[in-house]
């Protein structure tokens, strides 16, 4: 039952990241592309633990939290490249 | 060990249903505002469910204490990201979408 449950999830994460990087391509705005972009980090954050959790391992749960951490500060530097881009561009 | 699972199950049911509300919000929604409100839906309920029914499954101490630390990194984290993707989004004159007049006129006479 626990490992039928657990990779049931895993998935329905794996359809969910595929639909995710179906919509950053078919997007044509930036913001659309970055809200897409949002929701796959937690996605595939969720693919990890639930791959950790079924493996009964402590080591792929670490590597889940520093993809977290580190994809959350490219998130923010994509965000503020992005940022000084447009408004450099609407200057001119 | 019986009712872990159930309730597991639960959480899991419940990340499933708004996963696939938000993954139509994001395909559906017209406009990067409201799109973003699926996508933070999608991102913090059904993962956050997810997370829970992996916490209760967790086979030992380490993988639950390390379960636990990733949960609270992701509630500081993800509502973070959705603030900076909607200030951007504000930043750089994104429009705000309106239905059409059409749309407007038939809902009038109904």
């Amino acid at each position: 039952m626990r490992e039928i449950m657990l990779d049931t999830m895993q998935w329905f994460t794996i359809i969910c990241i595929v639909l995710c990087i179906v919509r950053i391509f078919t997007t044509s705005t930036a913001s659309g592309k970055l809200v897409a972009l949002n929701v796959l980090s937690g996605v595939v954050l969720a693919f990890l633990v639930l791959r950790g959790v079924r493996e009964g391992r402590a080591l792929y749960l670490d590597v889940a939290l520093v993809y977290d951490i580190f994809g959350f500060l490219g998130f923010l530097g994509v965000a503020r490249f992005l940022k000084d881009k447009i408004e450099g561009g609407s200057e001119q | 060990m019986m009712i872990r699972e159930i309730l597991a199950l639960l959480a899991f049911i419940c990340a499933v249903v708004f996963g696939i509300f938000g993954l139509i919000g994001l395909f559906r929604f017209p406009d990067p505002y409201s799109r973003l409100q699926a996508g933070s839906l999608l991102g913090t309920t059904s993962v956050l469910s997810i997370f829970i029914g992996t916490l209760l499954l967790s086979p030992n101490w380490s993988v639950a204490a390390r379960v636990l630390v990733i949960t609270l990194f992701f509630l500081i984290s993800s509502p973070t990201g959705s603030h900076i993707v909607a200030r951007f989004t504000w930043n750089i004159g994104t429009p705000v979408w309106k239905p059409s007049p059409r749309e407007k006129e038939g809902k009038g006479k109904a």
